[in-house]
Formats: structure tokens, sequence, C-alpha cells
């Protein structure tokens, strides 16, 4: 009797789990139409004002849109990996490290969303003595480890004819950066904002993402489409390239605009994330699809390079067996239409 | 990790017709598990149904292992420490931890056991503790202590304190009232009960309390080397997820879960020579 009480209370504790899970998932989704499902992540990018004004719903009535958000890149590869995911974006590493052997994940890059500028940098501490990224020898660094900030801190290292074992790499994530900084436990930090507005109050950059850009090691933020979902449905592409080419212009029309559609999906005030826009370097659409970054169609870009050195970079770190050939990337850059498709 | 409690009294006689079946499972059948265990794994990772992220194959995982144990073209281990310089440095602040959890643990277990007022006061922090994810106070550590050995000794040392104290307080309340007051007839004074009697019947179930506490501390190893956490096992299995690099994490994983046997066997024996008269009183 009491066991059967017992089942009778948990199937009851289920089902009420089961009602609840849905009844705090805001998305509507209708039986009956396909499921488009974008993976985003918190940077500030054209993905939130896309996410936040609702484009793609309008754009596509035949689709519901399903929104999920990650925290780093290694998940949306696994969420690709698992074919979970239409669309994804991710840093410039994740997409390298997924198009390379083992994972070989089957997508394409088809959008920058944008170029790391001043919002990622490497500052030393006031009082440390460090003037310069050769005065770094021996001293502790932190930078979150496998993210574009650990990539750029061992290229700018590397710059300086320093190796990654001069200096004592600490892998921490922002807001330990912050903690450890505060408590002077290191000397310098590779980062991002909104920590590194924090980090500058009492310290200095020693250089930031904007200059190893220019030196040729950019780190980007992109957007993947699943090569399955690309070919089948080459129209819905067109219409997504679409919508996030008209928030990067909106980015640079209506900057109050965009900082107000960003902020509400993060939680930062207007002005913060204004200040945040700013500092990052985004693209115009014509930019997007010119030769220096996805190129047009039949006609690669330029990052399919920035890509192999990446993949480079990895294998370096031994965190993948060898680097893919140039021409793994090239292959994976979707430029169907370009530059028309995005620039009209 | 988890806590088997020897049900049976250790060392208790079995009539010599059982011998042969009780050796055949304690040897044969664990080994028996492990190789069917293999085989599923080999048939899941050949299927080709999950991507090879998800479910590699044993023999790439044993690769990774060697490769993590060796130094190989110029590359020491993963991240510049061999596999046992993580499992050791994890030891070490796992050890550490146990250590002062458990020597906490019992002295306000003692204490909360004997003195009623003091457990009414201390029981619902413990309760409190015991009830947080080390991952949510995990931060604040880092905020007070720094990023280097202390905040991870001190969440493991957290980790291990509630479950010695709660099961130390339960065996001293457990005493039998009738040994208590049969030593005190005799003539006995407080501080020889607590010697001869309070420790002597608290101590075997004090010693399941330790056992839990070593695996609550050992669960908490990848919580403990989020920051900063390489050299560590726990650091390499999160750096390696961070990379989508199933094979070493799978080697981070059995790596904890073998010591983690490894350690509760020790405990297990220790355990057996310490409190012999388990069950017997």
């Amino acid at each position: 009797m009491k066991v059967r009480k017992l089942i009778a209370v948990a199937a009851a504790a289920i089902t009420a789990i089961g009602v609840a899970g849905c009844s705090v998932d805001h998305s509507k989704s209708e039986a009956g139409k396909p499921t488009l499902r974008l993976g985003y992540q918190t940077f500030p990018s054209g993905d939130l004002i896309v996410k936040n004004n609702r484009w793609l719903e309008d754009a596509l009535p035949d689709y519901n849109i399903k929104w999920v958000k990650f925290d780093s890149g290694a998940d949306v590869n696994t969420a690709f990996i698992a074919k979970e995911l239409d669309f994804g974006s991710l840093g410039s590493s994740p997409v390298a490290r997924g198009l390379s052997a083992p994972l070989n994940i089957p997508y394409s890059v088809a959008f920058v969303l944008d170029v790391a500028g001043d919002n990622e940098a490497l500052v030393a501490r006031n009082g440390s003595g460090i003037n310069s990224i050769a005065d770094l020898k021996g001293k502790r660094v932190a930078t979150p480890f496998a993210s574009t900030a650990h990539y750029s801190l061992l290229a700018a290292l590397s710059q300086n004819g320093l190796s990654p074992s001069d200096v004592q790499l600490i892998d921490l994530q922002p807001q330990a950066i912050l903690a450890a900084w505060d408590r002077g436990d290191i000397a310098a930090a590779y980062t991002w904002l909104p920590t590194l507005d924090q980090l500058r109050k009492t310290g200095k950059d020693l250089i930031t993402s904007r200059q190893l850009a220019k030196d040729g090691k950019p780190t980007l933020d992109l957007s993947a489409v699943s090569n399955s979902f690309a070919k089948d449905h080459p129209e819905v592409v067109d219409v997504w390239r679409k919508q996030q080419a008209r928030a990067l212009t909106v980015i640079h029309s209506d900057p109050a605009a965009a900082a107000k559609a960003i902020a509400a999906e993060i939680g930062l005030s207007p002005a913060d994330v204004e200040g945040q826009l700013k500092q990052g370097v985004y693209l115009t659409p014509q930019e997007v699809a010119s030769p220096q970054w996805l190129g047009s169609q039949g006609n690669p870009g330029n990052i399919a390079v920035n890509l192999q050195s990446a993949s480079q970079f990895l294998a370096d770190q031994k965190q993948i067996p060898t680097a893919a050939p140039l021409k793994t990337f090239t292959d994976a850059i979707y430029t169907q239409g370009l530059p028309g498709a995005i620039t009209q | 990790m988890s806590v088997f409690v020897d049900v049976a009294p250790a060392g208790a006689t079995r009539p010599t017709g059982t011998r042969w079946p009780a050796w055949l499972a304690r040897v044969v059948l664990p080994l028996l598990s492990l190789l069917v265990f293999f085989i599923v794994w080999q048939l899941a990772a050949a299927s080709g149904i999950w991507n090879q992220t998800f479910v590699p194959y044993p023999s790439t995982v044993w690769r990774a292992f060697i490769d993590v144990s060796t130094t190989h073209d110029g590359v020491r281990g993963y991240a510049g420490y061999l596999l046992w310089e993580h499992l050791y440095m994890t030891l070490r602040r796992v050890f550490a931890g146990v250590v002062i959890g458990v020597a906490g643990g019992l002295l306000l277990g003692l204490l909360m056991g004997s003195i009623p007022w003091v457990r009414s006061v201390l029981e619902p922090w413990l309760t409190f503790l015991r009830a947080l994810p080390p991952l949510a106070y995990f931060f604040l550590l880092v905020i007070w202590l720094g990023i280097d050995e202390a905040p991870k000794v001190t969440l493991l040392a957290l980790a291990a304190l509630p479950p010695a104290a709660v099961a130390t307080t339960a065996a001293v309340v457990a005493v039998p009232v009738s040994l208590v007051e049969a030593a005190r007839a005799l003539g006995a004074t407080r501080r020889d009960v607590v010697r001869d009697i309070v420790i002597p019947s608290a101590l075997p179930e004090t010693f399941t309390g330790i056992r839990l506490a070593v695996g609550m501390a050992y669960s908490s190893v990848v919580a403990a080397e989020l920051f900063n956490g390489i050299p560590g096992i726990g650091g390499l299995v999160k750096d390696a997820s961070n990379y989508n690099n199933t094979p070493v994490v799978l080697v981070g994983i059995f790596a904890i879960g073998i010591s983690g046997l490894v350690i509760d066997g020790l405990l297990r024996s220790v355990e057996r020579r310490a409190v012999p008269w388990r069950g017997k009183v």
C-alpha cells in the first residue's frame, strides 16, 4: 500500500515538474512548423539585436524560432556535433577547432559578428613594474584558457619573443581575474569587457586585440551554419544573413538603438553597452563580404587564413593532433550569393 | 566516490562450503563487469551512432592516457605536467582538506553529541553548509583567499566537515545509556566515560562518516580546481573539456574514479584494523 502511494506521489511530482518546465519557456512554438535553432552567446553583437527585435520571427513566419544561450564556444561546438543547432555563434578559436580533426564539424562560417578591438586587451597592474610585454617574463598572467583572449595573449607573447613557458600562465575566468587582480595575485591579465574596464582603472593596456588584428592575428566572433541546413534551406540562410547585416547597419547608424536592444538581452545599462560597442570593431556588410573577411562567391576571403593560423595555434598547444590545411577552411566559408546577398 | 558500508561483520568466519562462491563473487564478478563494460563501450563506439567526440574508442582513450603520462615529441604530459603529477597535486589538496575538515568535524561532532545546547546552536549552520553546492561559494573563497592553494583546500575542507560532524554527533548520541550508567556505577569519572565508553562505541560510526567525508571532498575536486587548477586532475578535466578533448576528459575521470576506489579501499582496511569491534557491541 505504502509503495503504491509513494509511486503515485512520485508520478505526480514528475508530472508537475514537466508542466512547470513548459510554463517557464517563453518561446511560442507551434506544432506543424519547422523549428529554426540558433545558439547565441552574450557578448554584444548583432545576434542580440536580431533576437531582441524579433526580426527573424517577422522575416520567417513559417518557422518556429528557438534561441538557445551558450556560455562558451566549446558548448556551441558540442551542440553542433549533437545536431541540435542550425546556426550558432562562437569565437574564431572554437571554429578553428571545430573544423579541424578530430571534430570535423560539418558547419560553415556564414557571418562575421565582430572583430575584437579595444574590448579585449592585455592589461598590466599599476605598481607591478611592468611597462612592456617583454617585462612579463616570469610574472603571473591570467586569462580564460581556450578563449580568444588566450589566443591573443600567446600571439602577443610570441611577437615579443616570449614563449608560453616564459611567463606563469594562469587559467581564470573574468570575474576571478578581477578578484585576483584586486588582491595583487596577478601582474597582468588578458580579458574582455566589462571586467576589462575595471582592470583599466588600476592598470594600463600593454596591447589590445585591435593592434593584434592589424598585425595579422585577429580574433573574431563568427556565426556558423550547419552544412546540411544550408544545403536544404539556402533561402533561410539568405533571410538570416539579411537580418544580421541589418543589425550591423543599426550598430553603425543608430548605436543608441543597438545598445538598447543588446542591453535588454544581457542585463547591462544601455550606456555601458554603448561604450562596449565603441571599443569593438563592427564591420559594415560591405566589409564582411570583402576579400579581407568572408570574400565573395567563388572567392573565399582571408578569414580562412586567420582560421588556419588559429588551427596551427591549437596544434602548437597540443589541443589537436595537427593543424588542418588551408583548403579545409576555404571550403568552410559560406560565400553563396556574396556580396549581393548581404549588401543589398 | 561512493561509500559501501560493510553489512556483514568483517572477518566473520564463514562456513567452509561457501568459500569458492565467495571468492568467485569477490574477484571474478568485478572483473566480469569490467569486461562487459569495455565490450559495450567498444560496440557503442564502433556502431557509429554517436560522434567520436561523445563516445571515443577505448583505444583512443588509452592513447590519450599514454600521451598524458609520458613525454612525447618534446611535450610533457598535459599542459606541461604528467598525469601522476596532476594526480599528486589533487591528492595533496584532498588530503590537506580532508585532514582539516575531518578534524574539525570530529571535534564538532563530539561537542554536539555530548552537549545538547551546542548541538542546537550549531546544527542549523551545518545543515546550511551541507546544502550548499561548492560552486555556489567557491567564487567568494577566491575573493577572500586568492587563487592559490588556500581556496582549494578550504573548499575541500568545507565539503568534508559536515559528513564527519553529522556522523560523529549521531554516533555519540547513540552510545548505549546502559553502558554509561554501568561505568558510572562502577566509579568511572566523566573523563573515563568519554575515553572508555563514548569514543570506542562511537568510533565505528565515525569511520563511516570519515569515508563519507573523503567521498564528498573527492567529488568536489573539479569544482575546487575550476580556477587555476593546473596541475590538478580537476583542472585537467575542465581544461580538456573546454577544447572538446573528450579522450583526455575520460582519462581524467578514470583517474579520479580509480584513485577514489583505491582510497576507499585503504580507508576500509584501516577501519577493519582500527575498530575490529564494529558490529559486536
